[in-house]
């Protein structure tokens, strides 16, 4: 994990032309092999990101854990919620393999510093709004997730390919709701298309700026972090799901969408980029009420934290004194 | 305090690093780490051990070091020796390979790459087995297949559209 003594720039010239070949040759990086500084830069902001987004995305559906229309459907919600709490403590681990501190990573999110998913700072209004956040943002989550799964960084790969085979069943029980509710009746159907009128244009922009507008991209495909473009994932995002959504009875809420039969992609009109800024920005429906309700968490969870250092410290106490005395 | 934590999936399989938790001692990581990789079945047991006792080499590193004799730098011992032996797609880090007797983990280390021969690995753990905190083996039941059940958890319960499509016409 440390870096070594300072190289020469010679050195450091030949040790990211290794560096650089290995990657090129579809090796792992590992923790303790050598990375250039802005390789672990660039890591930990985008899994620490990762890593608060699947915190903070358990907050919009785990509000409906309560209000779940039935047993099976609350059963499948708390597992969904629970995994997305695990997603987090995969991504956390992964980024304190590059050295970063937890406390660190969490302070960050809870003061606001750090950011996480736009897509997340949108209310949940009706529970059609659960099953498509399963259908569109896990939709979305794992196509991104699954490029991910090929990145250059053993650890964060590793995460993501555990993350995607969870998500899948994330993607697939929102699906099931959906298209029983777009087949159902009419206050069901209407229920449904309102969730996709709301929750489609969040899911399209959560895949990240155009190409154009995306500085790191070069670098990170350069150095395998990134296998694809954002407009890529974004791209396959969409024509694996515009069928999919026509075919169950709904409507995409862009005018402009059509089939491009000499290409064979579905082309999608423009995004409010205005919006998706201002909701990264902090000015978004939701952010003040998600990090408020984390805050929270974190205050109310400070007495069992306390109890549980307490308890280990007595315990290593009483064991050293037994084998002193013994 | 940080622990890594190593998941047995069969009585053929070896434990294997899954990813690490925090806890305030060692019941407190067992009990995270069924948390948060026990949620899904195929799990006999758990190991975990504080980060800050694994004696960690890449293959890089080994290249890098200068050859010399191992030092017999710990506790005589049996050592735990795990290996990482190729860049496929995987969601585990390194396997438990083998156990070795040893005078510290560098000297187990290289007891263990000289029994490798061609097969020198990507990565390597050693691990003192006293450092080592496992699940009881009685309790293995109640921890871990409940999971079993819950195959609502499962992507393979669920169809697809056109599946869907038909059963619905079928109904």
């Amino acid at each position: 994990m440390t870096d070594g003594p300072a190289a020469t720039p010679a050195a450091e010239a030949d040790l990211l032309a290794r560096f650089e070949a290995r990657i090129a040759a579809g090796e792992k990086i590992e923790p303790g092999d050598w990375m250039p500084d802005e390789y672990r830069r660039q890591l930990i902001r985008m899994i620490s990101q990762h890593a608060h987004s699947e915190v903070v995305g358990m907050l919009p559906e785990g509000a409906w854990i309560t209000r779940a229309p039935s047993l099976r459907r609350k059963l499948v919600l708390i597992a969904k919620v629970q995994d997305e709490a695990g997603h987090g403590q995969y991504l956390y681990h992964a980024a304190e393999t590059l050295g970063a501190s937890r406390d660190d990573l969490v302070d960050a999110l809870l003061t606001g510093k750090a950011k996480y998913s736009s897509v997340f700072n949108y209310p949940t209004l009706t529970w059609a709004d659960v099953g498509m956040i399963g259908w569109l943002v896990d939709g979305a989550a794992i196509k991104n997730q699954l490029m991910l799964a090929q990145c250059s960084y053993g650890p964060y790969s590793r995460a993501m390919v555990r993350i995607c085979s969870e998500e899948t069943f994330h993607h697939k029980q929102g699906k099931e709701m959906v298209i029983t509710y777009a087949q159902g009746t009419p206050a069901q159907r209407r229920m449904a298309q309102d969730a996709l009128d709301r929750w489609w244009w969040p899911s399209v922009q959560m895949l990240g700026p155009h190409d154009s507008d995306s500085p790191n991209t070069p670098l990170l495909v350069r150095w395998g972090i990134k296998t694809k473009t954002n407009d890529e994932v974004r791209q396959e995002f969409i024509d694996e799901h515009v069928p999919e959504l026509q075919e169950a009875g709904l409507r995409i809420p862009d005018p402009d969408m059509r089939f491009d039969a000499k290409t064979g992609h579905w082309v999608h009109g423009p995004i409010d980029w205005d919006e998706f800024w201002r909701v990264v920005k902090g000015d978004g429906p939701c952010n003040t009420e998600r990090l408020a309700a984390r805050n929270r968490a974190h205050a109310d969870g400070a007495w069992v934290r306390e109890a549980l250092e307490a308890y280990a410290a007595r315990h290593e106490i009483a064991t050293a004194r037994a084998a002193v005395e013994a | 305090m940080r622990w890594e934590v190593f998941k047995q999936d069969a009585p053929s399989k070896p434990h294997q690093a899954v990813g690490s938790v925090h806890g305030a001692d060692a019941e407190h990581a067992l009990l995270n780490a069924r948390h948060v990789f026990g949620r899904r079945p195929a799990a006999i047991s758990m190991w975990v051990v504080r980060a800050d006792r694994i004696y960690g080499r890449t293959a890089e590193e080994l290249a890098a070091e200068a050859p010399r004799a191992p030092v017999a730098s710990g506790n005589e011992g049996t050592y735990h020796v795990f290996r990482k032996a190729s860049h496929r797609r995987s969601m585990t880090f390194v396997d438990h390979l083998t156990d070795v007797r040893a005078a510290g983990p560098s000297e187990a280390l290289a007891v263990a790459l000289a029994g490798a021969g061609a097969e020198p690995g990507l990565a390597w753990w050693v691990v003192d087995a006293n450092d080592v905190h496992a699940t009881d083996p009685d309790a293995a039941a109640s921890w871990f297949e409940p999971a079993k059940d819950k195959t609502y958890k499962q992507q393979s319960q669920y169809g697809t559209v056109a599946a869907k499509r038909n059963e619905g016409a079928a109904g």
